[in-house]
């Protein structure tokens, strides 16, 4: 009897678990499937992202374009000249005195700055973080 | 009933005869296949990919013209123009909607935008142009169907329309035409770069299709010799002249003699930056530089140049005398003095001050042609100065060696800068020379040029050594005291100064000289001491009083005090100076 009931329960028990398995099978060849749209879908997603932010990005430079075309016109020598005669009510000098100075004058500022360096940027160190971490710890 | 034997036979050769057509249909096909699939592959593929493929050529901003102290003399901000499909206007009641909805923003009458698109018989067309940024984002945001945004970019003038000549202009494709725009496009517009996408069926991008982009690099800026202020002055000061005499024209350029910068040049007529009419022939001429591309006969001036050549050779010291009898005969031809004055004995500084004609025949006559031109030459007269601006011209300087009709009185007549023709660029380079120890520099517009890549500066380049230091300094103090004897017409206050005044005649179109016209200028060097500015001044045909003392002479004075002031260079007279903080 035990020589009979070994098989029969063999094969009661792959009866019950192939449509498991099969089940399984088709769920991830189906999830299998999907995958690829959802990368897709997950690409065209980062992708539109990226548009969007290379939009804003464009926006940000036109406005800084424009605003320093706004400086410059302001501080064009014809809307000086304007300001302190009519606003200001200034009148040319009749009467020049000079006086030395031993201190240079400020470096004007340039205008468009695109090309002029950050110098509030701090300078490179060339240390990674985990560098600079392990510099933190006191090593004798 | 007799049996048609062949029957099968004919049914065979009908069957092999539509196998055979089939056959050769088939072959044909499959040869035309095999040339687009294999044969022109490469040709299809292209159509195909032109078919759903757009690239276009992209740019960076256009570098900006900046002045030596950074100021932005022309520059260039984004525009957009907004663009209509004509069909998607084609319902009135949308059109007229979508118009006045554009309209609010733009500024352009619906009306207008709507005759546009009706009038214009192409698949788009620009119904606003030269949008701001703000004015863009409201369009944008209107989302109006069959309108989009076109970006360009348009160059814009801070400070007017200074310096217009020497700046010049771009036109509608963003390119110099004119002017530094035009001599330097290559560093100011930069690299085109491309940019390829897929596109749909109305030719638009598509948000998920392919793209690739070799990106463009920007112009580089590039920083002027020229002083917005020097440049403001001496424009204002040539204006006023203009108006107060009546001329019809004239230049003023100012030179850093030390260096060859150009601090400031002006011509007159000028024109508006910002609205150039190419179209019209009739304004061509008033683009033109006339301080590098005009001649004119220098008159007095050039005294001045015959004098260094002759005390750089030793043949004469200020205080050498000749006798002046109110006249020079050289190949039969009578040289008189401008008033016709005979002034009997004088020194060489009097005939400076007193700027005898037959002065400076003598001293041209001490020197010898060969002699004299060398000097001439080495001034810088008669070949292009090398400024790099498109258009110079090397003036006429006529020698024994260059011209079979020459005679020795054409070097009499040259001696006091009639019957040669210079530049007014050439003039205040020599005058540069002479106050800058006798060494003739390179004119310099371009200080440095500012790009992705780094800065370049541009150094100053000396291009000869014309007369010995000394003659250059005992000039100088020559200078200085005929400037003395105009004390009615030029005035800077604490600051000494030298120059030399000029009339002279204006050559006609048919030959001899125009009658009654004259070009007055004056030539002049600030601080004498320590020269930091060579001044010249030319007024074309001033109405009334034509003398370059009177002319020319004291919006030289107006010119140096202010700059000197604004350069802040320390005036002679010490008391002027209160203090030390």
């Amino acid at each position: 009897m035990a020589t009979q009931h070994r098989p029969f329960s063999r094969t009661r028990s792959w009866g019950a678990t192939l449509p498991v398995l099969l089940i399984c099978a088709s769920i991830a060849v189906g999830v299998a499937g999907l995958l690829p749209l959802v990368q897709s879908s997950g690409v065209t997603t980062t992708g539109g992202r990226i548009w969007q932010l290379e939009q804003e990005r464009s926006d940000w430079q036109a406005r800084l374009q424009e605003q320093e075309v706004q400086v410059a016109r302001l501080g064009s020598l014809e809307r000086v000249d304007k300001e302190a005669r009519e606003r200001l009510k200034m009148v040319p000098a009749k009467e020049v005195h000079y006086i030395t100075v031993d201190v240079p004058g400020p470096a004007p500022n340039r205008v468009p700055s695109r090309f002029v360096e950050d110098e509030a940027k701090q300078p490179d160190t060339g240390q990674s973080l985990w560098e600079e971490i392990a510099s933190w710890i006191p090593v004798p | 009933m007799p049996v048609p034997r062949k029957r099968p036979n004919t049914y065979a050769w009908r069957i092999w005869t539509v196998i055979g057509v089939i056959g050769i249909g088939a072959g044909v096909v499959t040869l035309r296949l095999i040339q687009l699939q294999i044969i022109d592959h490469s040709q299809y593929a292209e159509q195909a990919r032109q078919n759903h493929v757009s690239q276009i050529a992209v740019a960076d901003r256009r570098g900006a013209l900046l002045d030596r102290n950074g100021y932005p003399l022309a520059a260039s901000e984004d525009s957009y123009n907004v663009m209509v499909e004509r069909g998607a206007w084609e319902n009135p009641a949308d059109a007229l909607s979508a118009a006045n909805k554009l309209s609010g923003i733009t500024g352009v009458p619906a009306a207008e935008m709507l005759d546009i698109v009706d009038t214009v018989d192409v698949y788009e067309v620009p119904v606003a142009k030269n949008l701001d940024f703000e004015q863009a984002t409201a369009v944008r945001d209107l989302d109006l169907d069959g309108v989009r945004l076109l970006e360009g970019a348009k160059r814009v003038y801070p400070e007017g329309n200074l310096a217009s000549h020497l700046l010049g202009f771009v036109g509608q494709d963003g390119r110099g035409l004119t002017g530094l725009e035009a001599d330097m496009n290559s560093e100011l517009g930069g690299a085109e770069g491309t940019l390829t996408f897929e596109r749909d069926g109305l030719g638009r991008e598509l948000a998920i299709g392919d793209r690739s982009e070799t990106p463009a690099l920007p112009g580089s800026d590039i920083v002027l010799t020229i002083d917005r202020y020097i440049q403001r002055l001496a424009e204002q000061e040539l204006d006023k002249i203009i108006k107060e005499r009546s001329a019809q024209g004239g230049s003023i350029i100012v030179v850093q003699p030390k260096t060859g910068e150009v601090l400031a040049m002006v011509s007159r007529p000028g024109f508006d930056l910002s609205k150039p009419d190419t179209s019209d022939e009739s304004k061509q001429a008033l683009y033109r530089n006339r301080a590098i591309t005009d001649t004119y006969e220098p008159g007095s001036v050039f005294k001045l140049f015959t004098t260094s050549a002759a005390l750089d050779m030793g043949k004469v010291a200020p205080d050498t005398t000749w006798y002046d009898s109110g006249v020079v005969k050289v190949d039969g031809w009578a040289i008189r003095n401008w008033d016709f004055s005979a002034n009997g004995t004088q020194t060489v500084q009097q005939f400076l001050s007193k700027s005898l004609n037959t002065g400076a025949a003598w001293l041209a006559g001490l020197c010898g042609p060969d002699a004299f031109y060398d000097y001439v030459h080495r001034f810088g007269f008669g070949a292009p100065t090398n400024s790099g601006l498109s258009g110079e011209v090397e003036g006429k300087v006529r020698t024994p060696q260059n011209d079979p009709g020459w005679r020795s009185v054409d070097a009499a007549t040259n001696s006091f800068g009639q019957g040669i023709s210079v530049t007014p660029l050439q003039v205040a380079m020599a005058l540069s020379a002479i106050a800058n120890g006798g060494t003739l520099m390179k004119p310099q517009f371009v200080k440095e040029i500012i790009g992705p890549m780094g800065t370049q500066p541009v150094e100053p380049q000396a291009v000869r050594q014309v007369i010995s230091p000394e003659a250059a300094r005992t000039l100088l103090d020559m200078m200085g005291v005929v400037v003395d004897g105009m004390s009615n017409y030029i005035r800077v206050n604490g600051y000494n100064v030298g120059g030399k005044s000029g009339t002279a005649n204006i050559t006609s179109e048919n030959g001899g000289y125009k009658g009654g016209a004259y070009i007055s200028s004056f030539a002049g060097v600030a601080p004498l001491n320590d020269p930091q500015l060579a001044i010249l001044v030319k007024i074309d045909e001033p109405k009334d009083v034509p003398w370059g003392t009177v002319v020319a002479a004291p919006s030289f004075g107006r010119i140096a005090e202010k700059a000197l002031a604004y350069m802040k260079v320390p005036p002679t007279e010490p008391a002027l100076v209160k203090g030390v903080q």
